[in-house]
């Protein structure tokens, strides 16, 4: 029951990260190789701040802004030579930019804060619900992510913007035909993603920790949630997420983690092969 | 082709020629010659991938993991079933061919853009990573294996090393040349323009991406497993991604994609680069990165087009020059965003 538990939060921790690659892929029509390290610098503010005395919600925020202002960033400067190509030209581009990006993130991270990792305690380590005992930070990091994606899914189906952006994934020259403005709907994006992607790195503080040189375990994660989600569908992502969460806990559990991961590595790869569009994409 | 064949040999001649006297400039300094020899394997990966990357558009983020493979393969042959080294090089050899291959013939199969052939060999990668680190009983985990006297002594004489290297670098890039001059050559630069239309005049796109994958993954392959036998000591993370794939590529783009020289030139490049940086620690991931990202945005075509550049404006002779198209810019056509 526990590793259902686990897996279920594992999945909406897999949910955030991922659901930000696809998004800025559905819109941008870039793959953000870098994303990951978006997250790590979120949890590293984070963690900065905490190391000096902030109230400890102020901290969290901090950190997910930060991790939204570096995608903000990446937007704003790197990624426009990407956006004035179009298609495959456009991916390639964006491509080698973002892995470029990521590695210049992570040996910065790890040479500048080797030592800095961001660990959120809770007062009590687990408590007793319907008989079962929960770890507390389970139970926050449930609560957190499902807060998050209360809110995305105001923005999206309540806004203008958020409308704006949907229209987008679904034809870009369409929504700009109607007046869309489709570079700043992009910037929002991938501050948007950026913000997910801080909040999942508070998730994984709250679970155990979050080092410097995490950014490349994050990508590759929300890549293969992406891949088996389907890149364009948010639905398919989300259910990927949820049943690649489950599956992560229990192979863990049970048989341990390189297996674990050349399973997940290996549904990725198997989804590419069988539904390049994505196992889950078309669901309703 | 009309140029004639004492002429299209002459640079890769040349290369020879600098190349084996370098070692008389390192003097007797061990540390000297490794890094050349380093260089040469650089040199070897960054010839196989622009064959790949370059010619055929096929973005294999796994060079680093067929590398592996060849190393891995060769010294647990000898050291398990006995095989003498050659022939566990050889197979090694035939192994990273196939498995390139394979991946390339699915890819082509399944129509994948670059984007997704990068992925899937990406991931490809990392499963050979956790598969090299999780089955310690036949490669040690993390550990790694020592392979002296396992392979064929190139460990033991650094000078030998440097030798055989140059001679597969060399090898390879008269290779390439022969290539180039061929009609296949013709076909490669068809298919690396446009796939649709060189498949409409009859070339077997399919056939030609597959056989240029298996070329280079052998390639890949073997240098690999020369480097296991002239490191003494192999494991997962000298053929990471980060360790082989990304100096790859910034070698290659460094150099200039497409050219017979570039990964040569590339791979000295990046060799100094990297011995710049190497005291700084964890700056080289940070230096690797940087570069990736501004190579890739403000010099895109690399050093040997753009010195042939400035040679060419400064004797403007009769040149022949093969029919290549240099680093079209392209005029964002109607082709449809996304995949």
């Amino acid at each position: 029951m526990g590793v259902v538990l686990d897996g279920l939060v594992l999945g909406l921790q897999l949910a955030l990260l991922s659901v930000g690659v696809v998004f800025v892929y559905g819109l941008g029509g870039v793959l953000n190789l870098a994303h990951g390290q978006v997250a790590v610098a979120g949890g590293l503010v984070a963690a900065l701040l905490l190391q000096a005395k902030v109230n400890p919600v102020l901290g969290g925020l901090g950190g997910v802004l930060a991790a939204g202002l570096v995608a903000l960033v990446l937007d704003r400067t790197l990624l426009q030579p990407a956006y004035r190509r179009r298609g495959e030209e456009r991916l390639l581009l964006a491509l080698i930019l973002t892995l470029g990006t990521s590695f210049a993130l992570d040996g910065f991270f790890t040479f500048r804060y080797p030592n800095v990792a961001l660990s959120l305690r809770l007062p009590a380590p687990s408590v007793e619900v319907a008989g079962i005992t929960v770890r507390t930070a389970s139970l926050a990091v449930g609560a957190l992510s499902l807060a998050t994606f209360g809110l995305l899914l105001v923005f999206l189906k309540g806004t203008r913007l958020g409308k704006a952006i949907r229209c987008i994934i679904q034809n870009e020259a369409g929504a700009w035909l109607c007046g869309v403005d489709v570079e700043r709907a992009r910037t929002v994006t991938l501050f948007l993603s950026g913000l997910l992607a801080g909040v999942a790195a508070l998730g994984q503080g709250f679970f155990s920790y979050l080092g410097p040189d995490m950014g490349p375990e994050f990508t590759i994660l929300a890549l293969i949630v992406a891949v088996v989600g389907g890149v364009r569908s948010l639905t398919g992502t989300f259910l990927a997420s949820l049943l690649l969460g489950m599956v992560n806990a229990a192979l863990s559990y049970w048989v341990g983690t390189y297996l674990t991961w050349i399973a997940l590595l290996a549904v990725a790869v198997a989804t590419l092969l069988v539904r390049p569009e994505g196992l889950l994409a078309y669901w309703p | 082709m009309s140029v004639p064949w004492s002429r299209q040999a002459a640079p890769v001649v040349a290369v020879a020629a600098v190349l084996a006297v370098l070692p008389l400039a390192a003097g007797d300094s061990p540390y000297q010659m490794r890094i050349a020899t380093l260089m040469l394997v650089l040199a070897c990966y960054a010839v196989a991938f622009n064959l790949l990357f370059g010619h055929t558009n096929q973005l294999f983020l796994c060079v680093g993991a067929l590398a592996s493979l060849g190393g891995y393969l060769s010294v647990i042959l000898v050291r398990d079933l006995k095989l003498t080294s050659l022939a566990a090089i050889g197979l090694a050899t035939v192994a990273a061919a196939a498995t390139g291959g394979f991946l390339s013939y699915v890819s082509v199969r399944r129509g994948f853009g670059v984007l997704f052939v990068g992925i899937v060999t990406l991931a490809v990668s990392l499963i050979v990573h956790n598969l090299l680190l999780g089955l310690r009983d036949l490669t040690n985990g993390e550990t790694g294996i020592v392979t002296r006297g396992l392979g064929v002594g190139l460990g033991d004489d650094p000078h030998r090393a440097y030798y055989v290297l140059l001679a597969v670098l060399v090898a390879s890039l008269a290779g390439y040349r022969w290539l180039f001059g061929s009609r296949h050559g013709a076909a490669l630069h068809a298919l690396s323009e446009d796939e649709v239309s060189a498949e409409l005049s009859g070339i077997d796109v399919t056939r030609y991406k597959v056989a240029t994958a298996a070329g280079a993954s052998a390639l890949v392959g073997l240098v690999g497993a020369l480097y296991a036998d002239l490191n003494g000591f192999i494991s997962p993370s000298v053929y990471a991604v980060g360790h082989v794939d990304i100096p790859v590529l910034v070698a290659l783009l460094l150099g200039g994609m497409r050219t017979l020289l570039g990964p040569v030139v590339g791979a000295a490049l990046f060799s100094v680069v990297d011995e710049l940086v190497r005291p700084f620690g964890q700056l080289t991931v940070l230096a690797y990165g940087v570069l990736l990202v501004a190579l890739f945005l403000l010099f895109r075509q690399g050093v040997v087009p753009v010195v042939q550049g400035l040679l060419a404006r400064r004797a403007p002779a009769p040149r022949v020059s093969s029919p290549r198209t240099a680093a079209k810019e392209e005029v964002a056509g109607g082709t449809e965003a996304g995949r």
